[in-house]
């Protein structure tokens, strides 16, 4: 073989073919080319999802004090900068971005001798400010998070109705894995939680299989981790920044999850390490032995002061075990936090009112501080006509005798007066008394709002309905009905607005709508408040008020130096806001100790 | 499992003492040898009787839990088509084994490349000398007792970008969340 | 007139001498170096030198999350990128158990084709620049151009296009991609004659290329060859036919030999593999129109990747041969090892070495670019 002389001159062919010319301006690049970032500032949530992703450590988040910062709703004044001097343009940031405020840009050049220029964060226009299109930019089909929430399994309705068994079956352990594994470490829920529980770090410990150390991450701020993980309010799943384009982490139910793993004894050693063994030689009493109570009794007694609880009621816990269903808290759930609070030294005296058995003044003498955490066990009424007849009861107090396990004459049929969650549970409770006794359930909800504005959260209501109550939005109460000496009903009218103009509660009726439930037993769940009866005289003309409710600095400080309180009668009714409050108090009558103030006389 | 297995290759693993094989993947044997010392007959046998022409690749990893570098032999064969990865374990003190490149030429390449960057010396290996690190001071850098950040930060200065837009944050109280 | 540090020395008389090539020398593919002995203008011995494009690679990738290696690992072999991609999202797949969905797996017998392609248009080019065809050179360079068009259409990058993810693949053909890509594979066919007329049967290739750096195929598998150059030996050896993975068991090409073993027969090897790429590239656009999704097995959130502990070894046929890594994990988010076994590693060090003894000096980068030689690949 030698091949041509002759065959390679064809090439001069191309001499008369025409030339290929490409235009000075600069070439756009293809649609999803990975040029310059571009960055949506009103999508992005500073939630630095992409410096965690970025394999070239290309991405530094920078503060901006002059951003909407909003803890609440998971949006921190933060946004990403770009280091072109490590970026590799593979647009995992993108990929990863949950609200997909971040995208790439077809814009590809960038000349400068000022290294400086390399580092800028960007915006909706470019790095140039040319306004480039989108290249690479958040798809349905490049998406890297995991937007579906693993399922729950709940008890069947028929199934639950007939005792008080918890309905929520927690997660099994594939269904906790996977759930913990969509967890992208962003810590907004560490910011919106009250107590700033350290959820991110008990997730990825759940994730590694770890639970030793999730519940160690849990005790950090929570001593009512199994409570919590019940029936928190859980600010961090709304938060969370998977919800712009997903299903939030079910971070409550982690960590119910990750307090079953482990035995009452091991999260009891757990929650024992780094107790102070010295006594401070100090005493604290405190009133009430709901969440704040406790939590400051447990945050106390680890620094080892000597901390007395008084509880007027026969067992401890409060609102957690006299105002919620058992079906949503079991028992020996409760019991298991509170044995572990126990056995940090904390002793629980129930069955003593002070007022009663003991005074305030007395406890003023005998320890060196006192914190009056109460919470609200006082329900309010409609004061309609017919509300003072005996079947009418308000909701806290139903709750508490059934819970009690008092004597409780069930009612073929009952109207709930509310909605919002105390509501529910009032309805809820009396539908499983009325299937026990009766086999059928007769129950009327009468809530002033409409569907949409009902207080109560969505599954309640969802579950309520399932479970055979009526629920019946925008309807005011406007009598109870007696007909010799016997409640009958509730006459409603239909509730057309509640607020005013000005956002006033205001509401305005169509009286001409009237309906009637049928009831021989009415319940009020529109709101509680203290019972404050214990205060004598002398002292509550000491303290400020403020709208009735006692007025306390943030570190739960009222204006005696040796009384604080925390919790629902402070805060209003909420079990993780009760902790956090009881953190507060406690370092901050720890720190008064430390320091010789705030002694009763 | 036995029933997949070529004919010459059951011969041959009866004939090596301490082997243990077993199906890593579709036609991938994975061979563990309890004996580092039998690899060269094992690979002797593989080459000369079961048509093993084609040594792949000589992957170590490191494990320090257990002080060990463990060598793993990709062989291949091109009439059985049977990927064969023969892996034997060496204590990590003092990291010494024998050069297979008598037997097959490519070892040459791997050794060279292991004991640069793991240290593990092979006796009658073809050539040691450095190929890819030739200026290197360091330790094995493959190994996982280096520790890559570390060096960077002790030998490298971090130049850090100082624009406008960042002196104007951090004068707003704002500047570089860490 | 001298410098005035320049100081004459006196050497030995000596009919050989040393030269050094490189490490920036135009003729070789990237960063490398020979320490050549010469003897007049033959090669009595040469020396390979690499780690000019020394990276760490292997060391990074432990340090980096699962997905994160996806952006490293293209940048080993810059000329040929998506054969890394895929073996190493082949060996954490194998690892981790994942499935990954049809489309996906055409889509990424796509890119790999394509990346073949580009790979053997590009060494076209190169090898015509080592015998001085320099047209040749920019035909090559710029119809690969064309290839590298379809590539920043379909993954947003034209070479590291890190397209390729443990479980499928990043994104789904952009509207009207398989049009306008079938157009470039016609047009690069309409160019093979040309390319025959002014490379493939130019005297000026032939008659350097014919018998020049010549191996027979003992020497071959004795030498760890693989991928053409081996098949220049007269072996019949690809993984795709004699190990297939993703669908290459489902379409149709033949395996191209050539028996001579020298250069020439290597690049005619890789001529007759880019018709044999074009054949196998429009079977599987024709799969791709009718094969639905999804491209990408469902995944947790990529920072919370946990590979399951074990090994795997994973082969590809990339355009330079048997591509492979090991990958090893604890169970951990991130690589507890992964050894890229390139097929250069047997072809730039020992093998160059071998066959470059006895050459001329003028024939070495000819024989180290017909090796198709990638020092990236070396170094890593």
């Amino acid at each position: 073989m030698s091949g041509s002389l002759f065959r390679p001159l064809k090439a001069l062919g191309t001499l008369f073919e025409a030339p290929i010319t490409l235009p000075m301006a600069p070439r756009p690049a293809a649609e999803r080319y990975r040029g310059f970032h571009l960055n949506d500032h009103n999508k992005c949530i500073g939630c630095g999802t992409c410096s965690r992703i970025c394999d070239n450590a290309a991405i530094r988040m920078v503060h901006d004090p002059e951003l909407r910062a909003d803890p609440v709703k998971g949006i921190r004044a933060e946004r990403p900068a770009i280091d072109y001097g490590r970026c590799c343009w593979c647009a995992l940031c993108v990929d990863a971005c949950p609200t997909g405020s971040l995208s790439l840009s077809r814009e590809y050049i960038h000349i400068s001798e000022n290294l400086d220029t390399f580092f800028f964060v960007p915006d909706e226009q470019g790095m140039h400010g040319f306004g480039f299109e989108h290249g690479w930019d958040k798809g349905d089909d490049n998406d890297l998070l995991a937007h579906q929430r693993q399922p729950m399994a709940e008890v069947g309705t028929e199934e639950r109705l007939g005792d008080m068994r918890e309905i929520v079956l927690g997660f099994d352990p594939q269904a906790a894995l996977v759930e913990a594994s969509r967890c992208i470490q962003c810590g907004l829920c560490h910011d919106a939680c009250p107590t700033h529980m350290h959820a991110p770090e008990y997730i990825r410990a759940v994730w590694e299989g770890d639970f030793d150390e999730a519940v160690r991450q849990i005790y950090r701020t929570m001593p009512f981790g199994s409570v919590c993980g019940r029936v928190c309010t859980h600010r961090c799943e709304s938060a969370c920044s998977l919800h712009h384009r997903g299903d939030p982490i079910a971070i409550r139910w982690l960590k119910r999850y990750a307090l079953d793993q482990l035995s009452p004894e091991r999260v009891g050693q757990i929650a024992s390490e780094g107790r102070t063994r010295e006594k401070s030689g100090r005493r604290i009493a405190i009133i009430g032995s709901g969440p704040a109570g406790l939590t400051t009794a447990y945050d106390l007694a680890r620094e080892g002061h000597t901390v007395v609880v008084y509880e007027a009621q026969t067992e401890p816990g409060g609102m957690m075990r006299y105002g919620i269903p058992e079906y949503r808290l079991p028992r020996d759930k409760l019991d298991q936090d509170i044995d572990i609070i126990r056995a940090q030294g904390v002793e629980i005296r129930t069955g003593i009112r002070v007022g009663e058995q003991v005074t305030l003044e007395g406890l003023a003498t005998e320890y060196d501080a006192v914190v009056v955490a109460i919470g609200l066990h006082q329900g309010r009424s409609t004061r309609i006509p017919g509300s003072d007849h005996p079947a009418v009861m308000r909701a806290v107090d139903l709750l508490r005798t059934v819970w009690s396990g008092a004597d409780f004459e069930v009612p073929r049929s009952a109207t709930v007066i509310g909605g919002g969650n105390v509501a529910m549970d009032a309805a809820r409770t009396l539908a499983r008394l009325q299937r026990r006794c009766f086999g059928e359930v007769q129950v009327h909800l009468c809530a002033l709002e409409a569907e949409e504005g009902m207080l109560a959260d969505r599954e309640e209501i969802h579950e309520a309905r399932e479970e055979g109550i009526r629920i019946n939005p925008s309807r005011g109460p406007r009598r109870c009905m007696v007909e010799e000496g016997q409640l009958t009903g509730l006459e409603t009218v239909a509730c057309l607005s509640i607020f005013d103009d000005t956002g006033r509660f205001h509401p305005r009726y169509d009286e001409e709508d009237a309906r009637t439930h049928p009831a021989e037993l009415i319940v009020e769940a529109v709101g509680q408040m203290a019972d404050i009866a214990l205060l004598p005289k002398s002292i509550v003309e000491q303290l400020e008020w403020e709208r009735g409710r006692l007025k306390v600095d943030n570190d739960g400080a009222t204006a005696l130096p040796w009384l604080w309180a925390a919790g629902d009668m402070v805060e209003g009714p909420d079990v993780v806001h009760a902790v956090a409050a009881g953190h507060r108090v406690a370092s901050s009558i720890h720190r008064s100790l430390q320091n010789n103030r705030g002694l009763t006389t | 499992m036995s029933k997949s297995l070529p004919t010459p290759l059951e011969g041959v693993f009866r004939r090596v003492p301490g082997v243990r094989w077993r199906q890593q993947a579709e036609r991938h044997l994975r061979v563990e040898l309890s004996e580092a010392e039998n690899l060269p007959a094992l690979l002797a046998l593989l080459k000369g009787e079961a048509g093993y022409r084609h040594l792949s690749a000589i992957s170590c990893v490191d494990w320090p839990d257990a002080d060990e570098f463990e060598l793993v032999y990709h062989l291949d064969s091109y009439t059985t088509q049977v990927l064969i990865s023969a892996h034997i374990r060496l204590p990590a003190a003092p990291g010494r084994y024998v050069s297979v490149s008598g037997l097959y030429r490519p070892a040459g390449f791997f050794e060279r490349d292991i004991h640069e960057m793991f240290g593990v010396q092979f006796e009658g290996a073809l050539d040691l000398r450095p190929f890819i690190l030739t200026e290197w001071g360091g330790p094995p850098p493959m190994r996982k007792s280096f520790d890559t950040e570390g060096y960077v930060r002790d030998h490298y200065q971090w130049v850090d970008y100082g624009p406008e837009w960042l002196a104007e944050l951090e004068k707003r109280g704002g500047g570089i969340v860490e | 007139m001298h410098p005035d540090h320049y100081r004459h020395t006196e050497l030995p008389p000596s009919t050989e001498y040393e030269l050094y090539f490189g490490p920036n020398h135009p003729g070789i593919e990237g960063n490398y170096a020979l320490k050549a002995r010469l003897a007049g203008d033959t090669v009595v011995a040469l020396e390979a030198d690499g780690g000019y494009l020394h990276r760490g690679f292997e060391k990074l990738m432990e340090q980096r999350l699962w997905i994160q290696n996806i952006a490293l690992v293209p940048r080993i072999c810059v000329p040929d990128p998506v054969p890394m991609e895929e073996t190493y999202a082949r060996a954490v797949e194998t690892l981790g158990g994942l499935e990954v969905p049809e489309r996906a797996q055409w889509l990424r017998m796509l890119v790999l084709e394509m990346s073949r392609l580009t790979a053997h248009l590009f060494y076209f080019g190169g090898h015509a620049a080592t015998v001085g065809l320099y047209t040749n050179m920019f035909w090559g360079v710029s119809d690969r151009d064309r290839l590298l068009d379809c590539f920043e259409q379909l993954t947003g990058a034209r070479v590291y296009h890190m397209y390729i993810t443990p479980g499928g693949v990043r994104r789904d053909t952009p509207p009207g991609f398989l049009d306008s890509l079938s157009e470039v594979l016609d047009y690069v066919e309409g160019r093979l004659p040309k390319f025959d007329d002014l490379f493939f049967d130019n005297a000026v290739l032939v008659r350097r290329a014919t018998g020049t750096g010549t191996m027979d195929q003992a020497f071959a598998i004795d030498y760890g060859v693989t991928g053409p150059n081996l098949r220049a030996t007269g072996l019949a050896h690809d993984l795709r036919r004699d190990y297939p993975y993703l669908k290459y068991a489902e379409v149709e090409f033949d395996v191209i030999t050539e028996t001579a073993g020298d250069a020439y027969a290597r690049t005619l090897v890789r001529r007759g593999e880019v018709i044999e790429s074009l054949r196998i590239l429009r079977q599987v656009i024709d799969k791709l129109r009718s094969v639905p999704g999804p491209i990408r097995c469902p995944l947790p959130n990529p920072l919370a990747w946990r590979i399951p502990a074990g090994d795997a070894y994973t082969r590809t046929e990339s355009s330079k041969g048997e591509l492979a890594y090991y990958i090893v994990s604890d169970g951990s988010a991130k690589p507890w090892r992964v050894h890229v076994r390139g097929p250069s590693q047997m072809h730039a060090v020992q093998t160059l070495e071998a066959l470059c003894v006895g050459a001329r000096i003028e024939d070495v980068a000819q024989i180290m670019f017909s090796l198709d030689a990638c020092p990236p690949e070396v170094d890593r």
